[in-house]
């Protein structure tokens, strides 16, 4: 496993750049093909519409003027009128179509992006920060939105019109139509150079902008730790730090980008002042009438225009494919824990868990379990005891398969977990962590995430045999109350019990609990007692606690150490026993007693 | 939602904020703007080089002759031409360059004055604004601000100095038909209005849009555990694909305002070229005007048309840049209500520690009930308080008073003698050292969380603030110990180990005041034995304020507060309260079972 990133380095791409990028944005594009077509069509034809007018220009400069045909000059200007206003016609339709299409496209990218990341495992989330993340989802997707409504499609467009542009102005000349695609090979060589400096200066951009990103987000959620600790300068002078990353990359990225557009300008007056040279030679020797060189001097800045676009297009992908090769790798983030080919449906579980010969490990040649076996039978409760790290959690979190064990099996009710769907699994699995989270929301809402389609009766009952209900009355709103994420409104315990309300109410087959009262004063505790004792009856059910008053009652109790179950039995067998959980409890018992 | 007032509530207008952030780069953003008026001045140059050799070479009775004659000015007027237009693209580079240089220095600005404003917030601010809302206002909305110096403002400069520099030249040239095509502006301008006015209420929305969907994308990954817990994957997508979907149909909204205006912007900037065919056509017939002329108006007519057409974009950038500025604005002029006094106690030097509740009351703005009633108290210095009582009591919200977090409604909180509210903030917090419920570590080092607090500490130091809080065992055993990195919120260590790495970052600032807010509660009571022994004999002297459950933990304190309600309904030493019998006695017989 790579190290965990934090905001200080850069996330290294892996991959090099790849036209597949470009490749799988199109696969976006794909679905809206009739669409894309139908625009193509109709942006072309606009575009012809008004390439027409320069040859109107042209035959009333050749024929009526001079002819002083005032009648023809009224004709040619209201057949040039109508060619406008075809044009505009069709540039509407065309930007109807591209508006939804170039929405749909970011829409389902992002859609796409999300529903992933939803599969990925904890590791993912665990060994980058968050804002990382985030910022994948929301701004770089919006970043790329420009790129692939205006740009993949205005390329298609650019391309054709200037096929049109280049056609007409073969017809009106051919020597000088090649003039002015001389200067086509200077440009190809100009962007080829600039490409490659451009793109590795907008990767340092996305880098800078993703790491600043991750600082914000962790300062934001961490603001009462910054002020405790007074760090408010020192966590300044960091963010400046950041920031100033972002401007410098961002400046020396521009110095290339913004390089483009003169660099087109100054060619394409080259090839203009080519125009009048070789136009004049040809003139003086008669061929050509006036007509033509203006008409040609009118397509020559007709087909540098385009080409400035496809400059500016191609500005923009260079630096929003730095996003889009971050939004593509999280896509292909591989899914380590997903269902297995031909998963089945997890039956209706009585509850039987058992371990066989599990080994598992966080990070390579460091086994956390080794070898452990065990079997609960349907309905028993089952403590979990041993020091802080002893990888108590970790049994439990490999029960609901949140991370894929190294060898060895786990069976519920003889089923291996692994062959069946995650979905069915976890949705029978009630899990109360010890970091009880709370979403932006009423309390209701966060009590329902437990059981979506509950009705406020069956909330208000979980939250009473939790003893919340009390609590939650004496709050402006009741449960009402919008609290927030990392909102001060709610003690630890409180939260806790909001958190086991939620569980209650998903009504699981077999509940965990991890360190789910640490937080809970020993009175509620007892209350809660009565409540918790209902949700026991038979459910499988693991706890994690180090109150042992909590686990005493257990059916069985586990002393896990150095990776293994060292003591398993009950209570009185333990203590009887006289090994590591007796000078556990003794120890305790003796705590409190010393005073 | 709520409605965006009229009334604007902030000092200073928003382009008066923008000078005022422009410090130091004023000068250079004139020169700059100048510079943009001089490079489309200079862009007009090149048809008018190009005209002269049209009228003088190629047309004309003396065509043939001029150019035998003076084949010199032939190749003079080209290199005119030639070299005008690289000076241009020259100082275009410089121009745009030096616009993304201001931008950048005033995005540089804002944006390290953001962070520092939202992160010296008080609690009331955190619980009005969520992290993903914060995280666009710094974000998404800032770069519409940078986006504003960058481009829409050169945009609007290079439209003015175009089309007001055609309309003179054309005005010389020919003032007739100068007028006609310039007739059509007026009409431009309403349409433009128009559209500035629709479309500035779908910038508002656009970004409420997106600050919701940052909102709900945050808190999933940062919820991803319970979000996989309950399963809730698919419901997680459906909340996300509601956001989505809004902010989809919102962008279509916006973009079909402006395809509303577009045919009549287009229709009129079209109608420049069909106006200079006819008049143009007609003049030259009666003999009004020299095909040079002709040349010279048709070759600058875009120079009218283009910012037409570019307008609406600069528009509907200009109302982005309103909608964003106001909710960055928000927060830039936001005070928080907890600060440092006018005329605050300087107190450098270390505090003795010593803490005084004075019948302190306390109640939370958005809350119905008092959470704190009447709580007087006092611990002298190196004294340990100990404070019990059921979940919701009122203990955290206690301790959060004395580092200031929230100020009492009723009553004072002393600190060596001094009201809280008349010493200076960062003197208060740093002597105080608090190891909070809720442990949030940051993705860094272990080494950098410990030090967190006094980041010149040497790892000596940290390893011994470990060995206090018995973390030093369990780093000791990790791959790459000290410099082991631990995610955001310490994932990857269990709930004991992320508390123990918490106390030693409070210790490590050798506090004179130490609140540990039931920071062993998910340590093991061996363990936790361990950290009572050396929290005994810290090298330091220190007020400690233990909130705890158990009995254990509390039992040695000097005092031992038992709340309830708000309350402190018993006080006293372990010994005392067990011989009284009440709450404490039966927590006692409840613990020890």
């Amino acid at each position: 496993m790579s190290r965990r990133n934090t905001y200080k380095e850069d996330e290294i791409l892996e991959e090099p750049f790849d036209i597949k990028h470009l490749l799988r944005a199109s696969e976006y594009i794909k679905k809206h093909g009739i669409k894309m077509i139908i625009a193509l069509v109709v942006s072309a034809m606009g575009g012809a519409a008004a390439l027409v007018s320069p040859m109107i220009v042209r035959r009333a400069l050749d024929v009526a003027v001079p002819q002083a045909d005032k009648q023809m000059l009224f004709r040619l200007v209201l057949i040039a009128c109508g060619f406008y206003l075809l044009s505009v016609l069709f540039t509407t339709i065309r930007s109807h179509i591209m508006i939804n299409v170039s929405q749909d496209i970011i829409y389902q990218i992002r859609s796409d992006l999300f529903a992933h990341l939803q599969k990925l495992p904890f590791q993912y989330y665990d060994d980058r920060p968050h804002g990382k993340i985030l910022v994948r989802v929301v701004n770089y997707v919006n970043s790329v939105s420009d790129m692939l409504s205006n740009g993949l499609i205005n390329v298609v467009l650019e391309i054709i019109n200037l096929i049109f542009i280049v056609a007409f102005m073969f017809a009106v000349d051919v020597q000088l139509s090649l003039v002015v695609l001389a200067g086509v090979p200077v440009l190809m060589v100009f962007m080829f150079w600039i490409k490659n400096k451009q793109r590795v200066a907008w990767q340092a951009v996305s880098n800078k902008n993703s790491n600043l990103n991750a600082y914000l987000q962790e300062n934001i959620v961490g603001a009462r730790i910054t002020q405790i600790f007074a760090r408010e300068d020192e966590n300044a002078d960091i963010f400046k730090t950041l920031s100033n990353n972002c401007r410098k990359t961002w400046m020396k990225a521009v110095s290339y980008s913004n390089l483009v557009w003169p660099g087109i300008d100054t060619i394409s007056v080259l090839v203009r002042a080519a125009i009048f040279l070789f136009g004049l030679l040809i003139f003086s020797n008669g061929h050509q009438t006036l007509g033509t060189i203006v008409a040609i001097s009118s397509y020559a800045s007709r087909f540098w225009q385009p080409i400035m676009n496809l400059g500016n297009i191609f500005n923009g992908f260079i630096n929003n494919m730095a996003y889009l090769e971050r939004i593509f790798e999280a896509m292909d983030e591989p899914v380590t824990v997903d269902d297995a080919e031909g998963a089945t449906k997890m039956p209706e579980i009585k509850g039987e868990v058992t371990f066989d010969n599990v080994s598992f490990s966080y990070e390579k040649g460091k086994e956390v379990l080794h070898d452990v076996s065990f079997t609960v039978k349907p309905g028993e409760s089952v403590a979990l005891v041993g020091p802080t790290g002893a990888g108590k959690s970790t049994i439990v979190s490999l029960i609901s398969r949140f991370y894929n064990v190294n060898s060895g099996r786990i069976l519920i009710d003889g089923q291996d977990i692994s062959k069946v769907t995650l979905n069915s699994l976890r949705s029978q699995m009630g899990i109360m962590l010890q970091d009880s989270f709370i979403f932006s929301g009423t309390i209701e809402d966060n009590i329902r995430y437990g059981k979506l389609n509950a009705t406020t009766k069956e909330i208000i009952a979980a939250s009473k045999t939790v003893c919340a209900d009390n609590f939650i009355n004496t709050m402006s709103k009741g449960y009402d109350t919008e609290v927030k994420e990392r909102g001060a409104l709610l003690s630890q315990g409180q939260k806790q019990l909001i958190s086991f309300a939620r569980t209650l109410l998903s009504d699981p087959a077999i509940l965990v609990l991890d360190e789910a009262t640490s937080s809970i004063d020993v009175q509620t505790e007892k209350d809660l007692q009565k409540g918790l004792d209902a949700m026991l009856k038979g459910r499988t059910s693991f706890i994690i606690a180090h109150r042992l008053s909590t686990i005493t009652k257990c059916d069985k109790i586990m002393y896990i150490d150095n990776g293994g179950i060292t003591e398993c039995g009950t209570h009185q067998e333990l203590m009887a026993k006289k090994g590591d959980y007796y000078h556990l409890y003794t120890a305790q018992i003796e705590g409190l007693e010393a005073g | 939602m709520k409605k965006q007032s009229s009334e604007w509530k902030f000092p200073r207008t928003r382009i008066q904020w923008l000078w005022d952030n422009m410090e130091g780069y004023r000068a250079l953003y004139v020169l700059c703007m100048i510079g943009t008026v001089v490079y489309n001045m200079l862009q007009l140059t090149v048809p008018f080089f190009s005209a002269q050799i049209v009228d003088k070479f190629l047309t004309g009775d003396h065509a043939s002759e001029n150019l035998a004659n003076m084949p010199d000015e032939f190749i003079r007027l080209l290199c005119a031409m030639v070299g005008f237009t690289i000076l241009r693209c020259a100082l275009v580079y410089w121009d745009c360059m030096t616009y993304e240089k201001v931008s950048q220095a005033v995005l540089f600005k804002v944006r390290n004055f953001l962070y520092d404003k939202i992160q010296r917030q008080d609690m009331k601010f955190y619980s009005t604004y969520r992290t993903g809302d914060l995280m666009t206002r710094v974000t998404g909305d800032l770069d519409a601000v940078r986006h504003m110096v960058a481009w829409v403002i050169r945009m609007l400069v290079e439209a003015i100095s175009l089309v007001s520099a055609t309309a003179i030249y054309f005005l010389i040239m020919d003032w007739k038909l100068a007028l006609i095509l310039l007739s059509v502006a007026p009409l431009i301008f309403i349409i433009i209005y128009i559209f500035k006015r629709m479309v500035a209420p779908m910038h508002a929305l656009l970004r409420e849009k997106l600050a919701n969907m940052n909102t709900i994308a945050q808190e999933n990954i940062s919820g991803n555990r319970v979000v996989k817990a309950f399963a809730r994957e698919d419901y997680e997508i459906e909340q996300f694909d509601k956001c989505n979907t809004d902010y989809r149909d919102t962008n279509k909204k916006t973009a079909r305002v402006w395809l509303k205006f577009y045919p009549y912007v287009e229709t009129l900037a079209n109608l420049l070229s069909v106006l200079l065919i006819l008049c143009g056509g007609l003049f030259l017939i009666n003999g009004q005007m020299t095909m040079g002329q002709y040349v010279a108006f048709s070759g600058l007519i875009w120079a009218i048309a283009n910012p037409m057409r570019q307008l609406g974009n600069v528009m509907n950038e200009f109302q982005r840049f309103s909608a964003a500025s106001a909710k960055v604005m928000e927060i830039y002029y936001s005070e928080p209500e907890i600060k440092d006094s006018e005329n605050a106690i300087d107190k450098p030097e270390r505090f003795e520690g010593s803490i005084e509740f004075k019948d302190v009351s306390f109640q939370y703005s958005d809350g119905k009930l008092p959470v704190l009633k009447h709580i007087s108290f006092t611990a002298k210095p190196g004294e340990t308080v100990a404070i019990m009582g059921e979940t919701g009591c009122g203990k955290t919200s206690l301790i959060h008073l004395i580092p200031r977090f929230y100020e009492p409604t009723g009553g004072e909180v002393l600190v060596d003698g001094v009201n809280v509210k008349e010493l200076k903030l960062s003197q208060l917090r740093g002597n105080i050292g608090l190891a909070t419920q809720d442990v949030l570590l940051y993705s860094d080092t272990i080494d950098g969380n410990i030090a967190y607090g006094d980041s010149e500490i040497s790892r000596e130091e940290v390893v011994r603030f470990a060995k206090y809080s018995a973390a030093s065992e369990f780093i000791a055993k990790m791959p790459e110990g000290y410099e082991t990195i631990v995610g955001e919120r310490g994932v990857g260590l269990s709930g004991g180990q992320k508390q123990r790495i918490s106390l030693a970052r409070a210790l490590a600032v050798r506090p004179s005041i130490l609140i540990l807010d039931d920071t062993t509660s998910a340590v093991d009571l061996e363990t936790e034995k361990e950290i009572q022994e050396s929290l005994r004999n810290l090298d330091f002297n220190c007020t400690k304020i233990i909130i705890a459950q158990r009995i254990s933990t509390t039992k040695d304190a000097d005092q031992i507060l038992i709340m309830q309600h708000g309350e402190i309904t018993e006080r006293g030493t372990h010994q005392e309260l067990i011989e009284k019998g009440g709450y404490y006695a039966e927590l006692v017989k409840l613990q020890v079972g």
